[in-house]
């Protein structure tokens, strides 16, 4: 029974990819976000029975190559990811019946659907996927389709850029994936996740390397620089997708191998602790400075990643020293979070993409007053941006209130000062990360959709049609609903954890502030006028007089100026040799991009002129690729003669 | 669900409710007084609620409905916050209530929607407030953090009910480091009520203005809102520093006489304390926007020694 809803989700995925190919029709299209509807209420039966009984189903083996086998399975850890994925899915398919449908061209429009279905549907197998194999084929299915759905707007020279960027750090994942993987089963001889039970020291290198592997994928600082390249360029819809489940997909490929090492060490924890703290403080700080609102989501996207990795850090750490009720705290709280990081980051890519495609631009200092123009799109953008600033009772609180429980009772490390003193510097810079996310989507709620319009295009700007808000109002809800209940849903998991019980929060607040709002107005006497109030002493209160993106972050840009560097480019060109005759010149101040400049770009210019050396060989005469040919021949038999 | 908890939920609110604008007030007195002046009477910020209440709301014509749901919401915040704190009794803990962190994101939930509707006008001022809020609030954060932190360490609880359990009803602290957390709690308080150095509540100037800014559009019975939840952080502030610092008579059992008392004693004390705020505010000029992370820095370095002492100790 298990197995058959996990076909028929694959078999509805499957169909959804080969339709809207072979039929180029509306209808078609139509058809393929049906079926993905369907395979995620498919899904959503399957993960949450083996959630819930822990009853692992049984698929049966493929011979793949001779030695190779593909098998499927599934455990509680893979069946949470898989719940993830369902509950992302609908909104994203509503979303897309409309949104596909503004593509350029019919041909777009189709590849679009059949590369959305297989997306998810490789994404969906990498996490089902038994073995290491299926595992590796899939996630270069999930890495290829989503490369293939950035460059969707190919023409662009933007686009381009952002696709080569993504294909390559794409690439560098999963060599170090393959790296990681091949020495792990040197290690065990063995292509299956089992458990790995080896003395500490052994397992070094394959934690290097999938930690890198995965890193680079889930965008943990210092790789991050494909997610805001690549946002932007994707359709919001991808983004939803890339945002709310890709990067979890490799959370979830790092957590597959922690959790089978049985003898993590100390360092893996505080590596990963310092990366996850780095991540998420840089992540919020240069959202702050953004104002595209894809790109600044994408920064938020690696701040949460960030958070999830500081829950993995905890979690490894308490584990190391003993403490087993906080080592489960910190990793429900990572585990909560890339689910709570699922549904409303997918909400606030939609919402942004409703919001885009009725301005036509991503500057958020062209927003404004969208809650007059769209008021469904702004309210659900409203509730995003609650559950993301993590105020309670909403479901980014929940998440994050089970990290702070762990982290407040690091106490418990008494045993070892340095570490306890470590963790409350962590401590100090995860608090400060909240709070710069509070702010950060102050930021953006208010810019967008408060106050007067800024641009004509805002102001003109029509609320989406019916698909496009019923889209995101999905996950809009479960963030509520995961938030309000949260204490219930771990206990539904099997995580007895001491929690506070926000579903009696939830209550109370609903009822002082209906109580309130009854006497407030039965107090009234007189009604409420509209007027104007102080305008600043201005003559009429214009767009201009008003706070901007870039005025509203400007005190924390000056607190952390030390982060934000900005570099000044001269580049003049002269008539003559001594420089005196200027002809031309080009003068740009613009923020340091320092992990471009320091960290990526010095390797590419390596290999580049390396390969330009190599190239050198490439003469295109006969005569010296013969004599090519045969040095290989014998420095081969000469090693072999040597080696063997 | 516990009596004691019960009787507590009726209580406590009430009481914050009721006993909060008085050290709004008494601030002011005292503050008339270091300045030569007379002040306004004990009850004035009553009867200024009283008539705000009646006054009709005035909308700009360019807010929303952030606007008009942010007075309410932010009571009721400050209202379920008061459920927290415990001023004149401590409860049996129950169904989560008194969670630290729970507590301090009720905070961030009134100044987020604070924040928002000091946006909503469009008018400057507005958007200047709640900019300057939201970086100052985000850099007070981990200040706020630790110190909770380092009060849970050294009460070896996450519940502020289960913490002051332990010391309720003795003279002094449970704990000399508790005297290092409280100067960070005192500066915090004086950070998120937003007093001198860091904001000055009784000025209407643009260079000057953090809270009041946010505010400006606000009117009439919306304006005593904002004002009442206001006054009830102060209290609930107080409160902690106060059962911190000198839990002397705070009772922990539901008993109406021990009540009583306790509630006295609490009025007292957080005159006190109210005493102090007044003369630390007069004897102190406001600082520049950009000092202040250095003013926190000073709140942090205290929790942080805290938590280093109870951990090398």
């Amino acid at each position: 029974m298990l197995e058959a809803l996990a076909y028929g989700a694959v078999f509805a995925l499957v169909s959804g990819t080969v339709l809207p190919l072979l039929y180029r029709s509306k209808n078609a299209r139509q058809a393929s976000f049906g079926l993905s509807l369907i395979s995620s209420v498919l899904l959503l039966g399957f993960a949450g029975t083996v959630l819930y009984t822990g009853k692992e189903p049984s698929f049966p083996a493929f011979g793949f190559l001779p030695g190779l086998d593909f098998t499927l399975a599934a455990d509680r850890l893979t069946a949470g990811f898989v719940l993830l994925i369902a509950a992302v899915l609908p909104g994203v398919s509503i979303y897309s019946l409309e949104y596909t449908e503004h593509a350029k061209s019919e041909a777009r429009k189709a590849l679009q659907a059949a590369l959305t279905s297989l997306f998810v549907l490789a994404m969906l197998l990498v996490v089902l996927a038994g073995n290491m194999v299926g595992f590796l084929i899939f996630w270069e299915i999930m890495s290829l389709s989503s490369l293939l759905l950035v460059l969707h707007d190919y023409s662009s020279e933007e686009n381009k850029k952002a696709g080569f960027f993504y294909f390559v750090m794409t690439n560098i994942s999963t060599t170090f994936l393959f790296l990681g993987f091949i020495s792990l089963y040197r290690l065990t001889g063995s292509a299956e996740f089992g458990p790995l039970e080896y003395p500490a020291g052994a397992l070094t290198l394959p934690f290097l390397c999938l930690f890198i592997g995965f890193g680079v994928k889930a965008g943990l600082v210092p790789f991050h620089k494909w997610l805001p390249y690549a946002h932007p360029a994707a359709p919001s819809n991808i983004s939803a997708l890339m945002s709310g489940v890709m990067l979890k997909v490799a959370i979830y490929g790092f957590l597959r191998f922690l959790l089978a090492a049985a003898s993590p060490e100390l360092w893996w924890g505080v590596l990963i602790l310092i990366a996850g703290s780095l991540s998420a403080l840089f992540g919020v700080i240069y959202a702050l400075k953004e104002s595209d609102i894809k790109r600044l989501l994408a920064y938020s996207s690696i701040e949460n990643i960030g958070i999830i990795f500081i829950g993995i850090g905890l979690y490894v750490i308490f584990r190391v020293e003993g403490l087993e009720t906080l080592a489960l705290m910190s990793l429900a709280g990572a585990c909560f979070h890339a689910f709570n990081h699922a549904l409303f980051k997918s909400l606030l890519f939609l919402c942004a993409g409703s919001v885009v495609h009725a301005t036509g631009t991503r500057n958020i200092e062209a927003f404004g007053g969208l809650v007059k123009t769209m008021p469904a799109t702004s309210a659900l953008f409203l509730i995003g941006s609650v559950s993301i600033a993590a105020l309670p009772p909403a479901n980014g609180f929940a998440g994050e209130l089970l990290l702070y429980q762990a982290f407040f009772q690091a106490s418990a490390l008494s045993a070892n000062p340095l570490l306890t003193v470590f963790m409350v510097i962590a401590l100090s810079s995860f608090a400060l990360t909240g709070a710069l996310a509070a702010a950060l989507f102050v930021k953006l709620f208010g810019i967008t959709c408060l106050a007067l319009p800024r641009s004509e295009e805002s102001r003109l700007a029509e609320e989406v049609e019916k698909p496009m808000l019923f889209g995101p109002a999905v996950p809009a809800v479960l963030c509520i609903l995961t938030g309000i209940f949260s204490k219930q849903i771990l206990s539904l998991a099997g995580w007895d954890i001491e929690f506070p019980d926000l579903l009696l929060l939830g209550l109370l607040l609903a009822f002082i502030y209906a109580a309130l709002f009854l006497a407030v107005r039965a107090k009234t006497e007189i009604p409420d006028r509209i007027s104007e109030t102080w305008g600043c002493g201005f003559p009429a209160l214009t767009p201009s007089t008003e706070y901007s993106s870039a005025g509203f972050s400007e005190p924390l840009v000056m607190i952390f100026k030390s982060i934000y560097r900005t570099r000044i480019v001269h580049r003049p060109e002269y008539f003559d040799g001594q420089e005196s005759l200027f002809k031309n010149g080009h003068v740009e101040i613009r923020l340091l991009r320092f992990f471009e400049e320091y960290l990526y770009i010095p390797p590419a210019l390596a290999i580049d002129s390396l390969s330009k050396r190599v190239a050198k060989l490439q003469n295109g005469k006969l005569d010296s690729y013969v004599l090519y040919a045969f040095l290989a021949v014998l420095t081969l038999i000469i090693a072999t003669g040597v080696l063997v | 669900m516990n009596t004691s908890f019960l009787l507590f939920a009726l209580l406590n609110p009430a009481f914050a409710l009721l006993a909060a604008p008085l050290y709004m007030a008494l601030i002011r007195k005292v503050k008339a007084y270091a300045q030569g002046r007379k002040g306004p009477k004990l009850f004035q910020v009553y009867y200024d609620l009283r008539k705000l209440m009646h006054k009709e709301a005035v909308y700009s014509p360019t807010s929303s409905w952030v606007m008009r749901l942010t007075p309410c919401l932010n009571l009721t915040a400050l209202l379920a916050c008061s459920l927290f704190v415990p001023l004149i009794f401590v409860p049996e803990p129950a169904g989560g209530f008194g969670n630290v962190i729970v507590f301090l994101y009720l905070l961030a939930l009134e100044r987020f929607f604070t924040a928002l509707s000091g946006l909503d006008a469009g008018s400057a001022f507005g958007g200047m407030g709640s900019s300057r809020s939201m970086s100052l609030a985000a850099v007070i954060e981990p200040t706020m953090v630790v110190a909770f932190a380092a009060l849970a360490f050294v009460l070896k609880s996450l519940n502020l009910h289960e913490m002051f359990a332990l010391t309720a009803g003795s003279l002094l602290p449970a704990s000399p480091t508790l005297v290092l957390v409280s100067i960070s709690l005192f500066i915090i308080l004086i950070v998120e009520t937003g007093r001198l150095p860091v904001d000055n509540p009784a000025t209407h100037l643009e260079l000057t203005m953090i809270n009041e800014a946010m505010i400006l559009e606000q009117t009439g019975k919306n304006l005593a809102l904002l004002e009442l939840a206001h006054a009830i952080k102060q209290l609930l502030l107080m409160g902690v520093l106060i059962n911190t610092i000198l839990p002397i008579g705070l009772s922990a059992e539901a008993d109406a006489g021990k009540i009583a008392v306790s509630a006295l004693l609490f009025l007292l004390k957080a005159g006190v304390l109210a005493v102090v705020i007044g003369l630390f505010e007069s004897a102190l000029a406001k600082m520049r926007l950009f000092r202040l992370p250095a003013f926190y820095m000073m709140a942090f370095f205290f929790s942080a020694l805290t938590i280093l002492i109870e951990v090398f100790a």
